[in-house]
């Protein structure tokens, strides 16, 4: 087996794992906090995408599809400005789904909450591909991405942009550790994530909690999908199968555990490049399919995952 | 909950008459295409009705009953063309084939319950296309393959037209729906459906009451892939082609998405999701068609693709009408 392959694999292979690891942070801040899991955090996500796209391209309703024209201001935004402007917007939309669609549903059953990402999930990518069109459309690189533009270490290349994606990544994380270790807001959201009626008893207000929490996991969403928008071409069906492999993630490492999340992200990410390299079969379009298979067979033998809480079930 | 149900209400009298009405005029009136389309309306009960009965009376939520239909189309194409058997032997294998692929999903079931299993179903949606082009021999790949034997009217069949054979298609699939739902409603009143709905409900008492839990299971998944798989396998009978791009997973979720709007556990139900959709995408070319109405116009021209309406319609009806609509018509009763 030719190492420095090996190494480059790797190396490649880590950027999708970032990827995977914020969107499944982004469904595991929300399964921990509000027990669904969110079919519509791609689409979503893909929505921010669009965002940014529509900001970065200025006033041209050639480009940015006529309905959102109109209300965005004459000059382009710089590349990070839009992303960040494309994370806020996530982060509103994210809010607004938790208090218009999923509380005053008040802890209905499995089904009704299935339905309703389900439906978020239809509309927003219809929505998108009415808008926008079906037709791949080329988003700028954040970071320097060009053919020179990486360190070589042992003779394989690690790109700029795997680097930088994995300092946002991780200075995000930091952020947040320190929101939820520091803050009153975080705390609360600690006891929520733990028993939202006991928290509610000692005064906690579950409700805007809860909303903070949907933010959170729409921020970490809207971030996946910008940052990978440059890499996959932005397209509405963009997140379907990132969506896959992040379910997969989340599922490996616990579907409750954020640290499962950052871990899951990362094997997920590795073995999507590993097996496809060394499966002839498994090409890169069926790469999705060991994930699946993953997946499955994790909630068969160990649904907890690696990190996760076990559940105790009466038999 | 668990009374016979064998009765029919006036309201169902009434819709059996109007739909019956409905179906006996359209051959007199439509075009062979509009006869086509008809007939890809009526065959699309079947994976509703799919959906329904794993979800609806089974209680296994299945985000993935378009890759049942993906199968039954694709395996029907197989056993015409590679193995020449004859069209109803083909049809049978074919939907025989989805249900034996239901019933390999239907054993994780037994463990990988409610969200879960819709976590499971909707990656295999997702995984389906790529998957099939895989099979190139099978699917034609990227591109689809068409089909050689025709389905044409026989002998004895008055008039030799295209337009006799189209309406001697259009019958043969009335036939094969009525069928099913007239099966699939036997079914679910038969002692099995009962246990069905038993494990549905709690499946711990259901267990405790002798219901083989294994066997149960996977024979609801199985017969619902199954009618999944004979829709697959009606739409090769329309139009000899297959190909992955009819089964992106957008469709499993539409598909799924007619059997809420429509009404789980009735058997209405994928009747009536499957008239929304058409109603709505008819509604929505209508408007659309309209000159002058601006901003509205590009709105309704939105309602085309029937996932965008079916989307806010999944949210709105399981907000207001939690039971579909079928549940509107009928007086407030526990759910059962």
């Amino acid at each position: 087996m030719d190492l420095v392959l090996l190494l480059q694999r790797i190396f490649d292979a880590l950027f999708n794992s970032a990827i995977y690891s914020s969107l499944a942070l982004a469904l595991v801040i929300i399964f921990r906090s509000t027990g669904l899991l969110n079919f519509a955090q791609g689409e979503m996500a893909t929505f921010t995408a669009y965002i940014a796209f529509v900001l970065l391209a200025g006033p041209q309703p050639r480009l940015t599809g006529g309905g959102l024209a109109g209300l965005i201001p004459g000059v382009p935004f710089t590349v990070p400005l839009a992303i960040v402007g494309a994370v806020l917007c996530g982060m509103a939309a994210g809010a607004a789904t938790e208090r218009a669609l999923i509380r005053p549903l008040g802890g209905a059953s499995d089904l009704a909450l299935v339905n309703i990402t389900i439906g978020l999930l239809l509309a927003t990518n219809s929505l998108m591909a009415q808008w926008w069109g079906t037709g791949p459309r080329i988003f700028p690189a954040i970071f320097p991405s060009g053919a020179g533009q990486h360190f070589t270490i042992l003779g394989a290349r690690l790109r700029y942009s795997t680097v930088g994606v994995w300092i946002v990544l991780l200075s995000v994380l930091i952020l947040l550790i320190l929101l939820l270790r520091h803050t009153r807001v975080g705390l609360a959201f600690r006891a929520v994530s733990i028993s939202p009626s006991n928290a509610e008893l000692v005064g906690v207000r579950v409700g805007s909690t809860l909303m903070y929490g949907w933010a959170m996991a729409s921020g970490f969403g809207a971030l996946a999908a910008c940052l990978s928008a440059n890499s996959v071409l932005l397209e509405p069906n963009m997140m379907l199968r990132v969506l896959v492999y992040a379910f997969a993630a989340a599922t490996l490492g616990g579907l409750d555990s954020p640290k499962g999340a950052l871990v899951g992200g990362l094997i997920i990410g590795l073995s999507q490049t590993l097996i496809p390299a060394y499966v002839p079969f498994i090409g890169f379009e069926l790469s999705v399919l060991p994930a699946l298979l993953a997946m499955v067979l994790i909630l068969l033998v160990r649904p907890a995952g690696l990190y996760g809480t076990k559940r105790i079930e009466r038999v | 909950m668990f009374e016979r149900q064998h009765r029919l209400s006036r309201l169902s009298v009434t819709g059996i008459v109007l739909l019956s009405v409905a179906l006996a005029i359209i051959p007199f009136v439509a075009t062979t295409t509009g006869l086509r389309q008809a007939s890809q309306i009526i065959i699309s009960v079947l994976a509703v009705l799919g959906v329904n009965v794993a979800t609806g009376y089974g209680g296994m939520i299945s985000l993935g009953h378009g890759v049942f239909v993906g199968v039954g189309a694709f395996a029907t194409g197989y056993y015409l063309d590679d193995l020449s058997l004859p069209w109803l032997l083909a049809i049978a294998l074919g939907a025989l084939t989805a249900a034996l692929s239901g019933a390999l999903v239907g054993l994780p079931a037994l463990r990988i319950k409610g969200i879960h299993l819709a976590l499971v179903t909707l990656g295999m949606a997702i995984v389906f296309q790529p998957l099939s082009k895989r099979f190139p021999k099978i699917t034609g790949g990227v591109s689809g393959q068409g089909v050689e034997a025709r389905f044409d009217a026989p002998n004895w069949w008055p008039g030799d037209s295209r337009m006799a054979s189209a309406v001697y298609r259009y019958l043969f699939c009335v036939l094969i729906v009525v069928l099913a739902l007239w099966v699939t409603w036997n079914i679910v009143n038969s002692r099995f459906g009962r246990s069905m709905r038993a494990l549905r409900d709690n499946d711990t008492a259901a267990a405790i009451y002798g219901i083989d839990l294994v066997s149960a299971r996977v024979t609801t998944f199985a017969v619902s892939a199954g009618l999944a798989g004979l829709c697959g396998a009606l739409q090769v009978l329309l139009v000899p082609f297959v190909s992955q791009d009819k089964f992106p997973a957008q469709e499993s979720l539409v598909i799924y998405a007619s059997a809420v709007v429509g009404g789980l556990g009735t058997i209405w139900g994928p009747v009536l999701g499957v008239l929304a959709r058409t109603g709505v995408g008819k509604a929505g070319d209508l408007i659309a068609g309209f000159d002058g109405l601006g901003p509205i116009g590009d709105f309704f021209s939105l309602l085309d693709e029937s996932a965008f309406v079916f989307g806010v319609g999944l949210i709105v009806l399981t907000f207001f009408f939690p039971r579909g609509l079928a549940g509107i018509g009928r007086k407030r009763q526990p759910s059962g």
